[in-house]
């Protein structure tokens, strides 16, 4: 008898349910075409564009960065303030010596997902990397008891390893805009291994298809590895193999940003 | 660690000991200190291993708990696999500034480092062996790691730990029932078993690689860096190697330098020759950790505490 009973002001649904039918995306195969997908070489970074100074004040005042710099490559786009040397917050152990801080923040709309306002533990991560990587080339013994600032903001993101050494090139932009002392900049680059063959600077989807990425740093001037990370498997002079090449790559966007550096003093 | 402060003659002597192929305690560059190695107790947990490294009962302490449990799968989560949740705490007890939020910072690198490691492929582990049933359920794996002690060389310590407690990682076993409905569909159940004897070892857990990790000091590097050697460290490399000397992880640490490329393509030669020998002694001290456990069988539980051997 209550079964028959319908609530006119509900929209009913059926008796049965099904199960809902989801979306299939067929994947994309990265580099079905025998190439990429956006046509470049295997060894070829996506192209660069630098700026330095977007958020710098044009009055002075207290709350301008003392140097900023924005990067793009491809589709990654990164902003990056870096303030001080200023009075370190905490009570550093070693008074002779500056402390260098990042803060990494991927935008809520710079992924394919939304990503969440409160920082997650990869975002965590991914600013320690930032330091270890950049530390090394700051003269960190000519700021005793001061800190140096980066805050970095992923707006758009394409591939993880390739955001990070977006990341990393574009503090060495800020800091040389920023008039803090170097050794020299830092430069970084990513590789992915697909089917046996290193891929540079891939993009998100080139990157899910592949098995192992690889992202290094380096000064080249200098000659030293600021920083090394892999993920995933490989034979050791497969990792031999990529860091070199990996290597080669840092020193052509070294020249990038070396090259936009000079050009903003004349 | 931080906390510990060394006068400017005490960093000299070690700087130049390394240089020269000499360390305070007498070891090699390349050698380790002493390691204990004890699984199985803690009896909630479907596995879990206690590591020591370091000489005469002081050293980095790290204890390592697995405890598996079913999840529901939802959409978007890969199909038929199943996952590893890592977490590592670094206690208070360790060390002065793990105090209050002063450890975040560590748990954070540790904890990464350790998914980097274990989450994917590269692990060795077959995670579609932990799918129960595909887009309906499977096992997820917390593992949790608890740093009691901070004597140097923390990484390689958690890496040992975590391998002997995926190793003795069982899991109950699983009866996956398939009934077809009235409209003809099949659909698959399951139960756990719930038995304690009725245990099935986790496969692929002596797939899983071991991690080495090389200071440099000076211009030289050590293997298992003491508590005074990480206070001159200025870069710190660590590599995964698996057991079939594969490369399964590398990340460099430390801020106040980086490697000359010589000196990389130096020790990741090396890292192999170590990883081979450390997966050996790995494996005596795994063995002599699980004869020990079955030979206090019928006794009351000792809790975990080590026995100090000297």
């Amino acid at each position: 008898m209550s079964l028959n009973i319908t609530d006119r002001r509900r929209i009913n649904g059926p008796q049965r349910s099904v199960e809902p039918v989801y979306t299939t995306t067929s994947p994309v195969d990265a580099f079905a075409a025998g190439g990429r997908m956006d046509g470049r070489a295997l060894d070829q970074v996506r192209p660069i564009f630098i700026k330095t100074g977007p958020l710098d004040a044009q009055s002075l005042s207290a709350a301008a960065p003392s140097g900023s710099a924005y990067y793009e490559q491809g589709k990654i786009r990164v902003s990056c303030a870096v303030y001080g040397p200023r009075q370190g917050r905490k009570s550093s152990n070693n008074a002779r010596m500056g402390t260098f801080d990042c803060d990494f923040k991927y935008a809520p709309f710079s992924c394919s997902w939304k990503r969440s306002h409160v920082k997650t533990s990869d975002e965590k991560e991914i600013a320690l990397m930032l330091e270890q990587a950049v530390a090394p080339a700051i003269r960190l013994d000519a700021y005793p008891k001061a800190s140096v600032d980066a805050f970095v903001t992923v707006i758009e993101s394409d591939g993880k390893a390739a955001t990070i050494a977006a990341a990393i090139n574009c503090i060495s932009a800020a800091l040389a805009d920023a008039g803090i002392e170097l050794y020299d900049s830092v430069a970084a680059c990513s590789m992915s291994l697909h089917s046996e063959q290193w891929v540079s600077d891939c993009s998100q989807i080139e990157e899910n298809a592949s098995s192992c990425s690889l992202l290094v740093a380096r000064m080249p001037s200098a000659d030293e590895v600021t920083y090394l990370l892999q993920h995933g498997k490989t034979t050791p002079e497969q990792t031999q193999q990529a860091i070199q090449t990996c290597a080669n790559d840092c020193t052509r966007v070294y020249a990038v940003i070396c090259r936009y550096l000079q050009a903003t003093l004349e | 660690m931080a906390s510990l402060i060394l006068s400017p003659a005490e960093q000299d002597y070690i700087i130049r000991g390394v240089e020269s192929g000499f360390r305070a305690d007498g070891r090699g560059s390349l050698d380790r200190r002493e390691v204990s190695l004890r699984t199985g107790m803690i009896s909630q947990a479907n596995g879990s291993a206690r590591c020591r490294i370091g000489n005469l009962g002081v050293g980095t302490d790290v204890l390592v708990g697995v405890k598996a449990e079913v999840n529901s799968w939802t959409p978007g989560e890969p199909e038929d696999l199943g996952s590893i949740v890592c977490n590592v705490e670094c206690s208070p007890s360790a060390a002065q500034e793990f105090e209050g939020r002063g450890a975040e910072e560590i748990n954070v690198e540790l904890t990464q480092l350790l998914d980097r490691i274990l989450n994917g492929p590269q692990s060795g582990l077959d995670l579609k062996k932990l799918c129960i049933i595909p887009k309906q359920a499977y096992w997820v794996l917390h593992i949790d790691a608890l740093v009691l002690d901070v004597k140097g060389s923390i990484v390689d310590t958690l890496v040992w730990a975590t391998r002997a407690a995926l190793m003795s990682t069982s899991l109950p076993r699983v009866v996956v029932e398939t009934i077809g409905d009235e409209m003809g569909n099949m659909q698959a159940e399951f139960d756990v078993v719930d038995d304690p004897e009725d245990l099935t070892p986790l496969e692929g857990a002596e797939n899983l690689p071991i991690s080495v990790t090389f200071s440099q000091i000076g211009k030289r590097y050590v293997v298992d860096a003491s508590e005074q050697e990480e206070v001159v460290t200025q870069a710190k490399l660590t590599v995964a190697v698996s057991p079939v000397m594969e490369i399964c992880a590398i990340q460099k640490g430390g801020m106040f330098r980086g490697f000359p490329p010589s000196l990389l393509a130096e020790i990741l030669e090396i890292a192999q020759r170590i990883a081979r020998e450390e997966l050996t002694r790995f494996d005596v001290h795994y063995a002599q950790a699980k004869s020990h456990l079955s030979s206090q069988a019928d006794e009351p539980s000792t809790g975990s505490t080590f026995l100090v051997q000297f």
